[in-house]
């Protein structure tokens, strides 16, 4: 069964196509399995309160190697805050030689005030709101393994040894490790059964409780992944993210009967239990992780949109006070699914949950896990801001970035959040015009691209974009380079090679590396094939260095010829011979060849190539015109320049900027004033 | 005096309408300090503006982006904060100043000298100063009901899974907050035309008079206050719409004549209520118009310092409404 798997997946690769080429099947399944799915949720009688009654799309096909399955049952203690749940991991090695050794995540354990996920927060600060400010007992979290059994070979639960290959910091319990009596034989399988507790924190870094909302994610014992030649199990860092292996998922969750529920993968079953509650399953597969959400108070929301590979259901979760946000969640979530499909490839999956966290919980939202996100609005968010459709987007572009090209997110962030970050300002832009894709209100306008390079311009120079995610300055150099300067960088890339080219680049990257676990060096090789350009320089200065670009016009002039004469006639416009010169100089280490556009008073204009891998250069002509302006770059396709105002020089001050920004700030200080003034 | 058959809403915009030297002078002084500050911050971002193309983003429309890219180059922008924070202190200062001289041209309804206007002016400023003090301490409390109300409403944030029960919390809360700070306000607006009005000395004692006729005319005199800001914020919401939704970006010009309308009505509407509680209690104590009249009259200078007892007596024992009526 699995080599049949692998052959698939080569197949589709060795084909270049995906689950587009299977459309039909994918309807047709999808069709037998709604209407064997309706039987078991109608048996439920719990149909109008869940959150993804649809059922397997592509039960016939695998997309992805499947590595691991999990089987999970859990129980929901909405007053307790607490889950318990028994695991069953079926772990197919894979790797081509013998294992005797397993990691796992134990990723809620980071909730404690001694753990390095803690221990960096203090230090440089996370993500979410809480808890810079000082430890509070709400914010604990863990997960207790309570037995572990190795199917085969007995009990090791006094076996398990917490391990820290990260930081060696003793009191860090994200990961543990288990050694296995006898080794797990290349192409065999090995079963872990597992007993764990969780003890949910309230809401931080988009996990935990709020009142009775529950966003149960990072909530399970998860194997770490095989790669390159080792385990790879990091621990759990105050502003790294996750890495696992594909593989499906069968999961068992017993909650309130009123609660609402919505998750990773399909709805199988929703069951009611004589004690109130009602157990709900659900099934996925080819996905690397497992999330789930229960609250009494959402509305479900649903609809659907239609791609090239069949329907994709959508259901929004929403919180109560947030109805004037539906039009816009269902907007833009319908919006980039089409942009996704037509740009980069095919969403093979048959839905997406929305899930808009309740008031108080926003540090849950802003989060991706497979065919789930989290999202953000509040009840005042004017049209023009665009802050529910740069979450929604951002998200879902994740299940391309993360979801199915599963980059090593500890490792290389950029990858995703970074290649996720160009898209969002792609489709963004495409989605709300360019210049008014991140805000359009009271006369205001700005761009959601030019929103992440602010974001790089704030720290430029502090770490490569190649850095390990934990090992950035802080929390604001890791979001302003992994978020900011990767889109900017791919921005800028757009420049060189094409925006036609680029996003056939990205398509084949998407279509390539999709269901396995490429690296930097991988999306590299991908451009530079498509683009039939070596990038090898660009890639050098941009990703694995930390040098700035930054060009200036230093200088323009106009020289009259004649100016040694003494009786020289009064210049007199397209008559003097001036000789004109700009000079351009190359302020940042970072060497980019540039277009540099001179005008002069008599209507032409100059274009120049510099290569700029000299400090400056001048470019002198000698005409019967004066030199009015010249610009660098002045298409503006090399976002990564740092100061786009000395990019350029005019002979004549133009004052009006000055005068405009000046006039707002008077108005300020007047009102200021006066506002303070009533006091006296 | 055709005043007296109008309310002293209508007739306290008359009369700074037939004193406004007075609010001219007082917005040119606002305006100046504040190009002052403008300066400051014009020659920061000359520099990098000026000979720029990518200034011109900034010219046809506003992106909040681009400002603040220019703010990060720029490196002294915070500088000139401080400096626009500092005029904005010296304004209020100023204010704290004139509020005297102010007030006599009220009252007297007539035009002060320069050396009338400055003598009034010096004369109240430490009585005000320490009527300032006094309304720091006051707001203390209504800072507390603000900070409960805060309080109130993160609680239900915290325990309502909508945002809407501590959304009207905090809307009931600031609005609570806001009549409050208008009443003190008005309050101590009273307290400051009756030190005028009286040459009241004792600040304390022009404070609780002053509680007393503020509070026993609570309804008249609020509604008047309240009357001129509601015309104030109407002002202010039609310009910034005119503004915003009117005006293209690269109109300099028409920005520059809105926002100083903007702010010119803000000044009106506030010196508006200053006269019209003016107005209003030379209209309940119309005895003291005529003495204070005669004080002030420029022959006898001596008479400039009026002995509070002549003033004080009649309100002994009865309550300033009682003797109002």
């Amino acid at each position: 069964m699995l080599h049949y798997m692998v052959k698939t997946i080569k197949k589709l690769k060795a084909e270049g196509r995906g689950w587009m080429g299977c459309a039909f099947c994918h309807r047709f399944v999808l069709l037998g399995v709604i209407l064997a799915g309706g039987v078991a949720v109608g048996a439920g009688g719990q149909a109008g309160s869940e959150a993804g009654v649809q059922t397997q799309a592509h039960a016939s096909q695998t997309l992805s190697t499947r590595v691991v399955a999990y089987q999970i049952e859990a129980r929901l203690d909405p007053v307790k805050k607490t889950v318990d749940a028994t695991e069953t991991l079926t772990y197919h090695n894979l790797t081509g030689r013998p294992l005797d050794a397993f990691p796992f995540h134990l990723y809620l354990n980071a909730f404690q005030p001694t753990a390095t996920f803690m221990r960096e927060v203090r230090l440089y600060g996370t993500r979410g709101t809480d808890p810079e400010s000082g430890w509070d007992a709400k914010h604990y979290g863990a997960i207790e393994v309570k037995s572990l059994e190795v199917v085969g070979q007995g009990d090791f639960t006094k076996h398990m040894q917490f391990i820290q290959p990260d930081d060696h910091n003793p009191d860090d319990h994200t990961v543990f490790q288990v050694k296995l009596a006898k080794p797990v034989a290349p192409g065999a399988d090995i079963v872990f059964k597992i007993a764990f507790h969780d003890q949910l924190p309230e809401v931080l870094e988009r996990t935990g409780y709020k009142r009775n909302f529950f966003m149960v994610a990072q909530w399970f014992p998860k194997v770490g992944v095989w790669w390159h030649d080792a385990w790879n199990c990091h621990q759990f860092h105050a502003s790294t993210e996750f890495f696992a292996d594909f593989g499906t998922f069968d999961v068992k969750a017993t909650v309130p009967e009123n609660y609402i529920v919505g998750s990773t993968g399909d709805l199988v079953s929703a069951v009611p239990n004589r004690d109130h509650t009602k157990t709900v399953t659900w099934h996925a597969e080819d996905i690397h992780d497992f999330a789930w959400t229960a609250s009494p108070d959402y509305k479900l929301i649903e609809d659907s949109w239609t791609g090239s590979a069949g329907t994709v259901h959508i259901h929004l979760l929403l919180s109560p006070g947030h109805e004037r946000s539906i039009r816009r969640y269902l907007d833009v979530i319908k919006g980039t699914l089409d942009r996704f499909d037509k740009w980069y490839g095919p969403y093979p999956y048959d839905r997406i949950t929305l899930v808009d966290p309740p008031q108080g919980a926003g540090d849950a939202g802003g989060m991706e896990y497979p065919t789930l996100i989290t999202c953000g609005t509040s009840w005042w968010m004017p049209e023009g801001v665009r802050g529910v459709e740069l979450v929604t987007e951002h998200e879902f572009g994740h299940q391309y970035w993360y979801g199915m090209v599963a980059t090593n997110e500890f490792e290389e962030a950029w990858m995703d959040e970074g290649i996720n970050s160009y898209t969002e300002a792609k489709v963004l832009e495409s989605l709300y015009g360019k210049g008014t894709s991140a805000l359009s209100l009271w006369g205001m306008a700005a761009d959601d691209a030019d929103a992440l390079r602010l974001e790089y311009l704030a720290l430029p120079d502090t770490d490569p974009m190649s850095r390990l995610g934990w090992q950035f300055m802080n929390i604001g150099a890791y979001g302003g380079i992994t978020y900011g300067k990767t889109a900017t960088v791919l921005l800028t890339l757009e420049g060189i090679i094409g925006e036609g080219t680029m996003r056939r680049a990205m398509h084949t990257y998407f279509m390539r590396y999709r269901f396995t676990h490429p690296t930097g060096t991988d999306f590299i090789k991908t451009i530079e094939e498509v683009s039939g350009q070596k990038l090898d320089w660009y890639f050098q200065q941009a990703l694995y260095g930390t040098n700035v670009l930054d060009y200036e016009v230093l200088g323009i002039r106009s020289d009259r010829l004649d100016w040694f004469q003494k009786d020289a006639p009064k210049p007199k416009k397209g008559v003097t011979l001036y000789r004109d010169t700009v000079l351009v100089h190359r302020k940042g280490d970072f060497i980019m060849p540039v277009d540099v556009r001179i005008k002069f008073d008599n209507g032409e204009q100059a274009l120049e190539r510099w290569e700029g891998r000299d400090r400056w250069v001048r470019f002198s002509y000698d005409k019967k015109a004066k030199v009015v302006s010249a610009e660098v770059d002045p298409q503006q396709t090399v976002r990564l320049d740092k100061d786009f105002f000395n990019n350029s020089k005019t002979e004549e001050a133009d004052r009006r900027a000055t005068c405009k920004l000046s006039t707002y700030w008077l108005f300020a200080v007047q009102f200021m004033a006066q506002l303070l003034a009533w006091l006296a | 005096m055709s005043n007296l058959n109008k309310s002293p809403f209508v007739a306290g915009l008359g009369l700074v309408w037939r004193r406004q030297s007075v609010l001219w002078w007082i917005f040119a002084v606002n305006f100046v300090l504040a190009c002052m500050g403008a300066g400051t911050f014009a020659r920061q971002v000359s520099p990098v503006l000026d000979h720029s193309l990518q200034g011109q983003a900034l010219v046809h429309s506003f992106n909040p982006i681009v400002l603040t890219a220019l703010l990060m180059e720029a490196r002294g922008a915070p500088a000139a904060g401080m400096a626009s924070a500092c005029l904005v202190l010296v304004f209020f200062i100023f204010m704290l100043f004139v509020e005297g001289g102010l007030l006599e041209v009220y009252r007297l309804d007539r035009r002060l000298t320069k050396g009338e206007f400055f003598e009034a002016s010096g004369r109240f400023l430490w009585r005000f100063v320490r009527l300032l003090i006094m309304l720091l301490i006051v707001l203390i409390p209504v800072g507390i009901v603000f900070s409960l109300t805060t309080r109130a409403s993160h609680i239900l944030d915290e325990r309502s899974p909508s945002p809407t029960p501590g959304v009207w919390v905090r809307l009931t809360g600031l609005l609570v907050v806001l009549f409050l700070m208008q009443a003190v306000r008005l309050w101590f607006d009273m307290a400051q035309v009756r030190a005028v009005a009286e040459d009241e000395r004792a600040m304390r004692r022009a404070l609780g008079r002053a509680f007393k006729i503020t509070f026993g005319n609570f309804g008249s005199l609020y509604w008047m206050y309240l009357r001129i800001s509601i015309v104030a914020w109407l002002l202010m919401a039609v310009l910034l719409w005119i503004w915003v939704r009117l005006v293209r970006p690269e109109w300099i010009g028409v920005s520059f004549l809105l926002t100083q309308l903007v702010l010119l009505s803000w000044l009106g509407t506030r010196l508006w209520q200053r006269a019209s509680e003016t107005i209003w209690y030379q209209r309940r104590l119309p005895g003291v118009v005529p003495k204070l009249e005669a004080a002030h009259a420029p022959p006898p200078p001596p008479a400039l310092e009026p002995e509070a007892p002549d003033f004080n007596p009649p309100v002994a024992g009865t309550s300033d409404l009682g003797e109002a009526a």
